[in-house]
């Protein structure tokens, strides 16, 4: 990724989007928007001080809205460009509000809020479109009540719960502890200023709040007024502070997670949704279940899958090393529900293929393998590019020409075309890089050639 | 008729294919939507099948 931000063939307009596209193979005209950062590329030096100044905290999206970030922000800390960018939608200064804290805070003068987009025109000979793809939205399937039991989440939520720079340092906490957690905090903040009322009361009268509470109840002080205000300001802070160390002593019992639950096949192989198999997913499940596992030995997973499918080089051994070191088993079979059990517990309902019942499972966690869907700017993409898309809206290739779109001069490569995993990500990426490398240079050879 | 090349999307796969037109010498323009480059790759701990770090 460094390389790419310092090789000197590399114009990386990042933070840039795809306005026009004219002409054709060897000669496309193509309109790029620069978005405004109402930071100056030139001038940041990534240092994110700024940040640190910023008061303003925003759900942080490369996290998964799992942490927070601030409305000035980089995307990840090792980003390249580390150039920091304003979240327009939520900073203050550009809400026209009054602010302009990281103005003051930035030493390199880099913040500019009159920053506009910027119009860039290029030339160009080919179009490789390397954009990606999007995790399926289990949100579609009701019966795993994703977003409605806390401590279900999705593989690549997982991912950021399992790094050592996430939300969590790389801690399994539950989502449902945290959120008692964050509670927690919020009401210590509350009770501090409650407590602050409450002992100014105390000192004037020279008496504990509990005392005086005790004898206000049986009805004495009745006609003091002053005596009324701090019986008020006390039961005011009696609901705060009462359901606090409820919750504190609840948040005692707080473990990391460690009986783990993968589900195989969200969204794919599902012929409500895709019929296909995305590829990757088993992998990725076995994989998470390993790293949970090294973060703490005594954690087991099941994975439950139709089957599992590991195909690929050196794939079938990881998931051998997978079942026998690293406490994972796999149960052949389809999820039909999962519910919310006791404590937070997620309950997965399986049938069990093998022995032929329906079973069900408690859980610290569940993890969704969701599937690989098209991402939701191709549309607009494929339109302006003049591309077809295939059935299940990837940019339509054929098998014998599979970096080649519907368009001489346009390549693709990666999931933008097809669910696959990084390996073959990268094979496709070298072959589309020298297919474009062809036409700009010597026209496409295919056309004259003989194709396979 | 031009020699440079456009990659639309800086994941795993733009970045390799601007990488290798880059040492081949190609002028490349890599345009991502995002703040930085990187795509869903640069969001894993860690990758199948050798578990190394993503990013
Ligand atoms: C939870 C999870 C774990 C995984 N673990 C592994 C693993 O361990 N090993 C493995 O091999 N594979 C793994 N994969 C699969 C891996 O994520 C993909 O194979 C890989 O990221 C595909 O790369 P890509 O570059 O094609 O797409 P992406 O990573 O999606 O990159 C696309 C880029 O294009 C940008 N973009 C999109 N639209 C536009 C536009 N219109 N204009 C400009 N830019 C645009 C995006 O912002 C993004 O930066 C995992 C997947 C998931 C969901
Ligand atoms: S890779 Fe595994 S989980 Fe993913 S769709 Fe295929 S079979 Fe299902």
């Amino acid at each position: 990724m460094l390389d790419v931000g310092r090789h000197p063939n590399i114009d990386l307009l990042a933070y840039s989007e795809i306005e026009k596209v004219e002409g054709e193979a060897g000669n496309f005209k193509i309109t790029v928007r620069r978005k405004a950062r109402y930071v100056e590329e030139d001038k940041c030096t990534g240092c994110g001080a700024c940040k640190e100044k910023c008061p303003t905290i925003v759900p942080d999206a490369f996290n998964e809205g799992l942490g927070e970030r601030k409305a000035i922000y980089s995307w990840f800390a090792q980003g390249i460009p580390s150039t920091h960018t304003i979240d327009s939608n939520y900073c203050r200064q550009l809400q026209g509000k009054k602010c302009g804290v990281c103005a003051k805070t930035c030493q390199a003068g880099a913040i500019n809020f009159e920053q506009k987009d910027r119009i860039v025109e290029l030339t160009v000979g080919a179009i490789i479109v390397a954009a990606g793809y999007d995790v399926f939205d289990p949100v579609k399937i009701p019966e795993y009540r994703y977003k409605k039991i806390p401590n279900v989440v999705t593989a690549i939520e997982f991912e950021r719960l399992l790094s050592a720079s996430g939300p969590t340092a790389g801690h399994l906490d539950r989502p449902s502890d945290r959120a008692i957690e964050a509670e927690i905090e919020a009401l210590e903040k509350k009770a501090a200023k409650s407590q602050k009322l409450v002992a100014k009361f105390e000192e004037q009268f020279n008496q504990s709040s509990a005392d005086f509470y005790a004898k206000f109840q049986k009805g004495e002080y009745k006609d003091d007024e002053e005596r009324n205000k701090w019986a008020e300001k006390y039961k005011e802070h009696l609901t705060i502070v009462e359901p606090l160390e409820v919750m504190k002593k609840k948040a005692e019992g707080f473990t990391a997670a460690k009986r783990l639950a993968f589900i195989q096949c969200v969204g794919s192989r599902d012929f409500r949704f895709y019929p296909f198999c995305s590829g990757y997913c088993c992998m990725h499940s076995i994989k998470e279940a390993i790293i949970a596992h090294e973060h703490g030995p005594d954690t087991t997973s099941t994975i439950f899958g139709m089957d599992i499918r590991a195909i690929g080089k050196g794939f079938e051994e990881y998931k051998i090393r997978g079942g026998n070191h690293s406490n994972i088993s796999y149960v052949r079979g389809r999820v039909a529900e999962i519910q919310d059990g006791p404590e937070n517990n997620p309950i997965v309902v399986y049938e069990d293929t093998k022995e032929r019942m329906v079973k069900s499972q408690e859980f610290d966690m569940v993890i969704l393998a969701t599937a690989c869907a098209p991402t939701k700017g191709i549309y607009e993409l494929a339109d302006k590019l003049g591309i077809e898309l295939d059935a299940y809206d990837f940019i339509k290739t054929s098998p014998l020409s599979p970096v080649d779109t519907s368009k001489p001069g346009i390549f693709v490569c990666g999931c933008a075309g097809a669910p696959m995993d990084v390996p073959e990500s990268v094979a496709q990426a070298s072959s589309a890089a020298e297919r474009a490398a062809e036409v700009a240079f010597e026209g496409d050879v295919r056309k004259e050639k003989a194709v396979a | 008729m031009s020699k440079d090349i456009l990659v639309i999307g800086g994941g795993i796969a733009g970045i390799q294919s601007s990488l290798d037109l880059a040492e081949m010498g190609v002028k490349v323009h890599l345009v991502e939507k995002l703040p930085s480059i990187g795509g869903k790759m640069a969001q894993l701990d860690k990758t199948f099948p050798t578990n190394d770090c993503a990013i």
